[in-house]
C-alpha cells in the first residue's frame, strides 16, 4: 500500500500519545484518566473489528453483501434518529424510511449515471457517509417536529378550528423544521474548503491521491448529501406529520419534554 | 325552532376515569347556550367534541341529524367554528389573520368582519403582535366568522380579558346571536354567561345537573350554591 499509511509499529508508537494525555489528566487530577484509557482501547478494539469486517466484505461478499451492510446501517440509523423523538408516534418507522428512501435515491442516481463504482470499497465508506449525514437529518427532523406539536399545539388546532386539513395545519410547523434540518448541511457546503478539509478528501490525499482528482470525489460527496438530507427531511417529515394526527385530524396528545 | 345539535347519552371515560357521563341534550338554532359549571366539570370537553376535537366514548353527537363521524371533519370543522380561551394569532398582519380559514376574503368583507366584532376598518393593516388581549380575541372571533360557520363554539371567550374587555365581547357575542348566529359558549361565570345566553346547561362533575332557560331558573344559589365559580379552566383529558 502507500508508503504514508503507517505501519503497525506506528500505531504502537502512537499510543505514547495516550500516555501525553493521560499524563496531563492526571497531573492537572481531572479524574478522566481512566475514560481516557477505556476509550483509547475501546477506540483500537472498534476499528481493528470494523477493518476486519470491510476487508472480508471488500474480498468475498460482493455487491449483495455490500448492500445488506448498508441495510443495516439505515437500520441502526432509524433506531439511533428516532431516539431523539421519544413519545412521536411511529418515529422508527418514519426515520427509517427517510434515511433509506434518501439514501438509496442519490446513491441510485450516482450509480445509473456511473459517477460511482459498484465495487464494495466504493460503495461501503460512501453509503456510510450518506447514511450518517440522513441520520442527523432524521434526529433533528423528528426532535424538531416533536417540539414544535408540543408547543405550538394551540396554533395547529386554532387552524384545524378553522377548517384547514391536519397537512394545512402543520405546514408552518413543517417548513420550519424541515429548514432548522438542512441549514446545517447546505452551511458546511458553503465553506468546504476553506473552514474545513472534509474526510473523503483528506483520507484520499493521506493514501496518496493527487488533491485535484480527490477534490473530484469530495465535490461528489457534497452534492450528494445536500440531495439526501433534503430527501431524508422530506420523507421523515411527512410520514412523521400523518403519524401526529389520529384518523379525525386531531393532533395527539405527547408528553411535554 | 330547529335543533342544531343533538347530543345522545354522550359519555366520555379517559384511562377508567368519566370526564363526561351520559349527557343528551339539544342545542337549537339561532340561539345562545351557555354551557356552565365549576372548574373540571367537563364543559370545555363537551364544547370540543361539538367539532370533534374531542370524541365520546360512548353515545353520539349529531349535526341537523347527522352523526358527526359521519361528516367530511375538515366541512364539519368550517361549519362549527371555535375560538379558543386564550386569542391565538397566527399571522402578522389583521388581514392575513382573517384570511387564515378564508384565503379568497376580500377587504370589503375583511372589513364589515371587523365591524361585526366592533373593530375599526384601518385595523385591517394593523400588525397583530400589538393588539390588546380583547382585540385580539375580536379578531380571533372575526377570524372564525369569516369562514362563515352556521354555529360559533367560545371556550371561556372572556376569561382571559379584563372587564371592559369582556363587555365589549359580550356585547359583541349578543349582536351576533341577535343577526342570527348561533353561538354555545362555555363558562365559569354564572352571571355573566346568563346575562349573554338564552339557555343554560349546568354540568358538575361531567353530570347535566340542571339545564333551562336563563331567564327562568335561578341557577346560582338553587344549583350550584354559590354565584361565581372557581377560576377559569380549560379541563381537558
Amino acid at each position: 500500500m502507500s508508503p504514508n499509511v503507517p505501519s503497525w509499529t506506528g500505531v504502537a508508537a502512537s499510543l505514547v500519545l495516550v500516555l501525553v494525555a493521560a499524563g496531563i489528566a492526571r497531573r492537572g487530577r481531572l479524574g478522566v484518566e481512566r475514560d481516557l484509557l477505556i476509550a483509547s482501547v475501546r477506540a483500537f478494539v472498534q476499528l481493528v473489528a470494523v477493518g476486519a469486517i470491510l476487508s472480508f466484505l471488500f474480498l468475498h461478499a460482493g455487491v449483495l453483501g455490500a448492500l445488506l451492510w448498508m441495510t443495516a446501517m439505515v437500520l441502526v440509523g432509524g433506531y439511533e434518529a428516532s431516539r431523539r423523538a421519544k413519545g412521536l408516534p411511529r418515529a422508527l418507522r418514519s426515520a427509517t424510511l427517510g434515511i433509506g428512501i434518501g439514501a438509496a435515491t442519490t446513491l441510485g442516481i450516482l450509480l445509473v449515471f456511473h459517477v460511482i463504482s459498484t465495487e464494495p470499497r466504493v460503495l461501503v465508506p460512501v453509503g456510510g457517509m450518506v447514511i450518517s449525514g440522513c441520520m442527523n437529518i432524521a434526529a433533528i427532523v423528528l426532535r424538531g417536529l416533536r417540539t414544535s406539536a408540543v408547543e405550538q399545539r394551540s396554533q395547529v388546532e386554532a387552524r384545524l378550528a378553522l377548517g384547514l386539513g391536519a397537512r394545512e395545519a402543520l405546514a408552518p410547523l413543517i417548513r420550519a423544521t424541515v429548514r432548522m434540518a438542512t441549514i446545517p448541511a447546505i452551511d458546511t457546503t458553503k465553506v468546504v474548503g476553506i473552514i474545513s478539509l472534509p474526510g473523503a478528501m483528506t483520507g484520499l490525499i493521506l493514501a496518496g491521491v493527487d488533491p485535484l482528482t480527490a477534490i473530484r470525489y469530495q465535490i461528489v460527496v457534497m452534492y450528494m448529501l445536500l440531495a439526501a438530507g433534503a430527501v431524508t427531511a422530506l420523507v421523515t417529515s411527512r410520514l412523521a406529520e400523518s403519524a401526529l394526527f389520529d384518523d379525525a385530524q386531531r393532533l395527539r396528545r405527547m408528553p411535554a419534554g | 325552532m330547529a335543533d342544531l345539535f343533538t347530543l345522545e347519552h354522550v359519555s366520555l371515560a379517559v384511562d377508567g376515569r368519566m370526564i363526561l357521563e351520559d349527557i343528551s341534550d339539544h342545542l337549537h338554532e339561532g340561539r345562545c347556550m351557555a354551557i356552565v359549571g365549576p372548574s373540571g366539570s367537563g364543559k370545555s370537553t363537551l364544547l370540543r367534541m361539538l367539532n370533534r376535537f374531542e370524541e365520546p366514548t360512548a353515545g353520539r353527537i349529531l349535526l341537523r341529524g347527522q352523526p358527526l363521524p359521519s361528516l367530511d371533519v375538515t366541512e364539519l370543522r368550517r361549519r362549527v367554528g371555535l375560538v379558543a380561551q386564550r386569542p391565538t394569532l397566527l399571522s402578522e398582519t389583521v388581514r392575513d389573520e382573517l384570511r387564515v380559514g378564508a384565503p379568497t376574503l376580500d377587504d370589503a368583507a375583511a372589513r364589515q368582519l371587523l365591524a361585526r366584532v366592533a373593530l375599526p376598518p384601518d385595523y385591517l393593516d394593523r400588525r397583530t403582535d400589538g393588539l390588546s388581549g380583547g382585540e385580539a380575541q375580536r379578531v380571533c372571533l372575526a377570524r372564525a366568522l369569516a369562514v362563515g360557520p352556521e354555529v360559533l363554539l367560545l371556550d371561556e371567550p372572556t376569561s382571559a380579558l379584563d372587564g371592559t374587555s369582556a363587555d365589549a365581547v359580550d356585547q359583541i357575542v349578543r349582536d351576533l346571536v341577535a343577526d342570527g348566529m348561533t353561538v354555545v359558549l362555555v363558562s365559569h361565570a354564572l352571571e355573566r354567561a346568563a346575562a349573554v345566553s338564552d339557555d343554560v346547561l349546568v354540568l358538575r362533575g361531567g353530570r347535566l345537573t340542571a339545564r333551562g332557560r336563563a331567564d327562568e331558573v335561578n341557577f346560582p344559589t338553587a344549583v350550584l350554591g354559590q354565584p361565581d365559580l372557581a377560576g377559569p379552566d380549560s379541563e381537558q383529558p
